[in-house]
């Protein structure tokens, strides 16, 4: 190979090395050799050899590319700098670039030799920046255009400013990149360059040209000031270049596909935008180039496409005349009829800007944008689904709506998250007409009810439960759809939910719609519903607890069916999960104990407090919006981005929705109002346990929140454990496992405490890969908040044993950690057992910062190595 | 790895963005090499007319782009990064011109707070690795007549397949996507035309050349040159200056061999 100066080098040859590389058959192998070359690296590095410095530093850099840390040869890339010839300033640069791109700064600062290091490249790049040969000037440029920092920027912007001056024009357009990089990192320094950026637009040479129209949109971006100087001193040459290049004749240098120099058009028909956005009088003076560019420009290939397709853009950008629009939306309209999806796509990136300048002539393609929504390429259909929100408008919508759902039934899976939640945020924005809403949102939730956000189908209960008149109608019709679709766990939840509020009209068929056909649903049909959902085996604890409540509901509903619901509560008794076993027997004992009260117990929610809801909502979505500011940012003045296309809502919690005790307070002089006394009955508290308080009064909403408050309760449970308050004393918060309950559950108390631990954090899958899950529960001592002991278990996922499994955590400074052994060191095959381990954890800053943690996994599968490793940020708070 | 053909040609796929696989047309087959490209694809059809006569409201609609994009939080070039994967998901080619948006820095600072005690792998190359694994999961799984952009945490990656090879450039959503497909064309042109009838071989083995090819083209993300005679006469210059420099050096050391023999 001829990096290696020497000919009679001895050592592995950069082409040997590579080669040994590309024969390995294995990751391991491949280590083993990448570990040997770099072993005789760094040992030649240590004996400060030069013959092969060269050498090395190129094996490094591929070393580098196949992901091994190099950090070592970063010193070897000065020292190659340094050196007067060449070929080792050429490589050298190369590995500076390579080793050490900016994203190593977090490192080098923390070793704090970045001062240092910074300093000496300073000192090398200043020196080649007047180096006599132009060749080494321009690795320099090139060096500091692609790494500098700040503080090399500012150190060095003089000589880069003069560079801009250089005769070499190859000189002069590496200098222009640079002071791009150079004004990025420093933005103040912009109006330096902004003279000489203006006088470079001059020149004739094309890279001259589009390097200097580049820094030029730069400054503009960097400062308001620049932006001023250029738009007075640049435009008509702007124009001028526009024009020459777009009228040259066949220039074969610059020639792609028959058009002269793309892109240079490109670059200028952008900085024109930058320039004259917001300014009529600039954006009247390219109009008349515009319109030439817009109408000459070939579009049957690719660059050509590529002018056009930033001409309109300036056009949709400036103060353009109504003429020149209408020239742009034609141009987009051909665009999007075109057969080559990728100029479909950028039509359809485009008539999103479009929509804010001229919404009809938009949606006049409404049919070919909807088709695209159906396209097979995913990039595609995002772009045309995100179109097609931006133009629902209340004439469209039913018919719109009616496709989107329609397609909705058909589409790929991965794409149905997205179609649902557009969906759905459509039909909740025109929701006025309730009926229409309720129908399409019974589709969505039959046709793809596991994409169905909490928050939507919590709205859809609240709308619901106010809509007396459709209550009927919305019972039957879900528990059709319930019959249909019983795999789609939201669906699920809402049916139950309505069955068990309104079973009465599903049996009777009360209040019939017009359009309704009548059914005939018998009381053990329904209950039989409940009974399949409930046991059915994918259903989640939310669902199923859920069903519980329905059934229990349905027990006062329908009495003949109570014997046999009684039987369901009964079989859930001995349920693993802990809710629902405390839900089955609490359900038991009211239905086998108090008869006397259940029906009271059990009578209709109240109608729940839509305003109310919805600002709760609104809330919770706009602290979601705020998290997401920073991903935002990236695109700022992009108007695709609405609320209801971000993330996921936090799921709010169905307390929530039930929530009750906020607004609708009970005055503390009610000992005498019903519902409080015969709860208090039921909680076996005396009147004496409950006098201090204005707590008690609130406990019969809190209560029913309990009943109701279907599995979400360890979301919100706020107190932790050290703030237990003992037994019998009345307790305000919405606590699940409130004291109280154990006098209804008689002589539980054993596995109360266990509960609360629980409770209060709730245990997270740690890490999961293909072969193996990780969970964490957690426990902590009263008194110390501090202390955290975590449990950890192991489930293998393959079927075959890990062997030698060795579980391995690291944690940030400012916690404490130790690690039990484990319970074995062998897997068992495809869950079948599973190896815990107990660690502790002692976060000093307990409040302040959250658990932090990286694990490692080592073990051998068949008797071959293997290591994983993640990172554990999903704690729960407070810990 | 072993089985691809890591030597056929990628001009074999130089052709018009929009075809790949069947067009087999070569390069190098044209009379003037370089300065021709495959026969362009059919004209798109004519424009039903009722796109052509569409009306405006008039001028003074408020352009929603009017807020700059200068906020000077973001600082990020053109081209973010260009990569070069094969159809393994082997990285050929890597250049970063900005650092990760805010977010992967965070992820960066807090992996590098741990990763001390647990490997001694850097920061960086993992969230690197991160990053070229996901985006090849993403491009290696498209089908061919798909287009060749996808959408990726936020930016945009062009990417267009030659021979056994992706490039990919990672933009920002609102740059000029079709522009950056002529750039990578632009870009595997003038490699062509340096090895004669480029392969990924050559790639492998001339990385450190890819290299500096690439760095005559960009600087900063942004583009340097448009010529693609210039870039080759640039490379070709420098290359004779390292061939001077070596052959001065083995003359000298032949002279000292000679001297102390």
């Amino acid at each position: 190979m001829d990096l290696a100066i020497n000919p009679f080098s001895s050592g592995t040859r950069l082409r040997d090395m590579i080669r040994a590389i590309r024969t390995c058959k294995t990751a391991a192998e491949e280590r083993a050799v990448v570990r040997r070359e770099c072993a005789a690296i760094r040992a030649a590095i240590s004996e400060g050899d030069q013959d092969y410095r060269h050498r090395n530093m190129a094996k490094l850099m591929f070393i580098h590319m196949l992901g091994y840390p190099t950090h070592f040869g970063q010193m070897e890339c000065l020292k190659l700098i340094a050196a007067a010839g060449f070929p080792e300033k050429r490589i050298g640069y190369l590995g500076l670039m390579l080793l050490l791109d900016e994203r190593q700064e977090v490192l080098m600062l923390v070793t704090n030799s970045l001062k240092h290091f910074e300093y000496l490249v300073v000192l090398n790049v200043g020196r080649d920046l007047n180096h006599s040969n132009q060749f080494i000037v321009g690795l320099a440029l090139c060096a500091l255009g692609n790494i500098c920092s700040a503080e090399m920027a500012r150190d060095l912007a003089p000589e880069v400013e003069r560079l801009l001056q250089n005769r070499d024009p190859n000189t002069k357009k590496k200098a222009a990149l640079c002071s791009i990089r150079i004004v990025r990192k420093v933005p103040d320094l912009a109006e330096n360059f902004m003279g000489s950026a203006a006088s470079l637009l001059k020149e004739k040479h094309h890279g001259v040209l589009i390097s200097a129209v580049q820094l030029c949109t730069e400054l503009c971006k960097a400062s308001n000031d620049a932006l001023e100087y250029l738009r007075k001193n640049c435009l008509e040459g702007l124009v001028r270049i526009l024009r020459d290049v777009s009228n040259s004749s066949y220039a074969p240098e610059y020639d792609i596909a028959g058009i002269t120099d793309p892109f240079l058009h490109v670059r200028v028909l952008k900085l024109m935008r930058t320039l004259s956005q917001a300014d009529a009088d600039s954006s009247e003076y390219i109009n008349d180039i515009l319109a030439q560019v817009a109408t000459k420009t070939e579009s049957n290939k690719n660059a050509g496409n590529a002018i056009l397709y930033e001409c309109v853009e300036t056009i949709m950008g400036i103060e353009a005349t109504s003429g020149l629009r209408v020239l742009a939306i034609n141009i987009l309209g051909r665009f999007l009829s075109n057969r080559d999806n990728n100029i479909r796509y950028v039509a359809l990136n485009m008539l999103m800007k479009a929509i804010a300048v001229d919404t009809q002539a938009v949606q006049r393609h409404r049919a070919t944008i909807l088709e695209c929504v159906k396209d097979a390429d995913v990039s595609i259909r995002k772009r045309a689904l995100e179109l097609v929100y931006l133009l629902i408008n209340d004439t469209n919508v039913k018919s719109l709506t009616k496709e989107l759902v329609d397609y909705l039934e058909v589409s790929d899976q991965d794409f149905k998250e997205d179609l649902t939640a557009k969906i759905c945020s459509v039909v909740e924005k025109f929701s006025q007409d309730k009926l229409w809403y309720l129908d399409q949102m019974f589709r969505v939730l039959s046709l793809a009810g596991n994409y169905v956000k909490d928050d939507v189908w919590h709205a859809l209960i609240v709308l619901m439960s106010n809509a007396s008149e459709l209550q009927g109608y919305s019972v039957r019709s879900l528990y059709k759809a319930l019959l249909a679709c019983g795999e789609q766990e939201s669906l699920v939840r809402v049916a139950v939910w309505c069955i068990g509020e309104y079973g009465e009209m599903l049996v009777n068929n009360i209040s019939m719609l017009d359009l309704e056909e009548p059914i005939t649903v018998t009381e053990s049909d329904a209950v039989d519903a409940v009974e399949a959902a409930l046991k059915r085996y994918s259903a989640d604890v939310t669902t199923r607890a859920m069903c519980l409540v329905c059934l229990l509901k349905l027990s006062s509903r329908f009495p003949p069916t109570s014997e046999r619901i009684k039987e369901i509560v009964e079989q859930n008794k001995g349920n693993t999960v802990l809710e629902l076993q405390q839900r089955s027997i609490e359900f038991s004992s009211i239905l086998q104990r108090h008869q006397s009260i259940k029906s009271s117990l059990l009578e209709r929610m109240p109608v729940l407090d839509e305003a109310n809801y919805l600002l709760k909502r609104a809330a919770s979505t706009q602290a979601t919006i705020s998290s997401v500011k920073p991903a935002l940012a990236a695109t700022p003045g992009d108007p695709l981005k609405l609320p209801n296309g971000v993330g996921k809502p936090p799921a709010a919690p169905l307390a929530d929705l039930l929530d009750l005790s906020d607004d609708a307070p009970v005055t503390p002089s009610a000992p005498a109002a019903a519902p409080n006394d015969f709860l208090q009955d039921l909680l076996g508290i005396g009147l004496v346990d409950s006098s201090p308080a204005g707590g008690v009064p609130s406990a019969s909403t809190d209560i029913l929140m309990d009943l109701l408050s279907i599995g979400s309760s360890p979301v919100q449970n706020g107190p932790p454990t050290s703030n237990f308050s003992p037994p019998g004393k009345a307790e305000t918060k919405p606590a699940p496992v409130t004291p109280q309950v154990v006098d209804l559950l008689d002589g539980l108390s054993s596995s109360e405490s266990l509960s609360d631990e629980n409770a209060a954090y709730p245990s997270i899958t740690a890490f999961q890969s293909a072969t193996l899950r990780i969970t964490f529960s957690f426990k902590k001592q009263p008194g110390k908040p501090q202390e955290t002991a975590i449990n950890a278990s192991f489930t293998n996922l393959t079927t075959t044993a890990l062997t030698d499994f060795i579980f391995q955590a690291a944690v940030p400074k400012f916690i404490q950690l130790r690690l039990d052994p484990a319970s074995s060191s062998t897997l068992p095959a495809s869950g079948n057992g599973s190896v815990t381990q107990s660690l502790t954890v002692t976060n000093n800053q307990h409040g302040q910062k959250p658990l932090a943690m990286r694990i490692r996994v080592s073990y051998k599968v068949n008797g071959e190595d293997r290591l994983e490793q993640g990172q554990i940020s999903n704690f729960p708070a407070g810990l | 790895m072993k089985n691809t053909p890591a030597t056929s040609p990628l001009s074999s796929h130089i052709s018009s963005p929009s075809q790949f696989g069947p067009d087999r047309t070569t390069f190098h087959s044209s009379a003037t090499p370089g300065h021709r490209l495959p026969p362009p694809p059919p004209p798109p059809p004519r424009p039903p007319a009722s796109l052509i006569q569409l009306q405006f409201a008039g001028s003074a609609a408020k352009d929603p782009r009017s807020v700059r994009r200068g906020d000077l939080s973001q600082v990020a070039a053109m081209i973010n990064f260009v990569l070069l994967i094969s159809r393994q998901g082997k990285v050929r080619l890597t250049k970063w011109y900005s650092p990760y948006t805010q977010k992967e820095r965070t992820k960066c600072h807090l992996l590098h707070l741990i990763s001390d005690d647990i490997s001694s792998m850097s920061s960086t190359i993992i969230a690197c690795r991160e990053v070229i694994r996901e985006l090849s999961g993403l491009i290696l799984s498209r089908g061919p007549k798909l287009c060749n952009f996808v959408e990726w945490r936020g930016y945009k990656v062009v990417y267009r397949r030659y021979a056994s090879l992706y490039f990919c450039m990672c933009i920002d959503a609102d740059d000029n996507e079709l522009e950056v497909l002529e750039i990578i064309h632009h870009f595997v042109e003038i490699l062509d035309r340096y090895f004669g009838s480029v392969c990924e071989l050559d790639l492998i083995f001339n990385f450190h050349k890819a290299y500096y090819i690439l760095d005559e083209i960009l600087i900063a993300g942004e583009l340097q040159e448009s010529s693609k005679k210039n870039v080759a006469r640039l490379i070709a210059a420098q290359d004779s200056l390292v061939e001077a420099a070596k052959e001065e050096a083995s003359s000298i050391s032949n002279i000292i061999a000679q001297a102390t023999k």
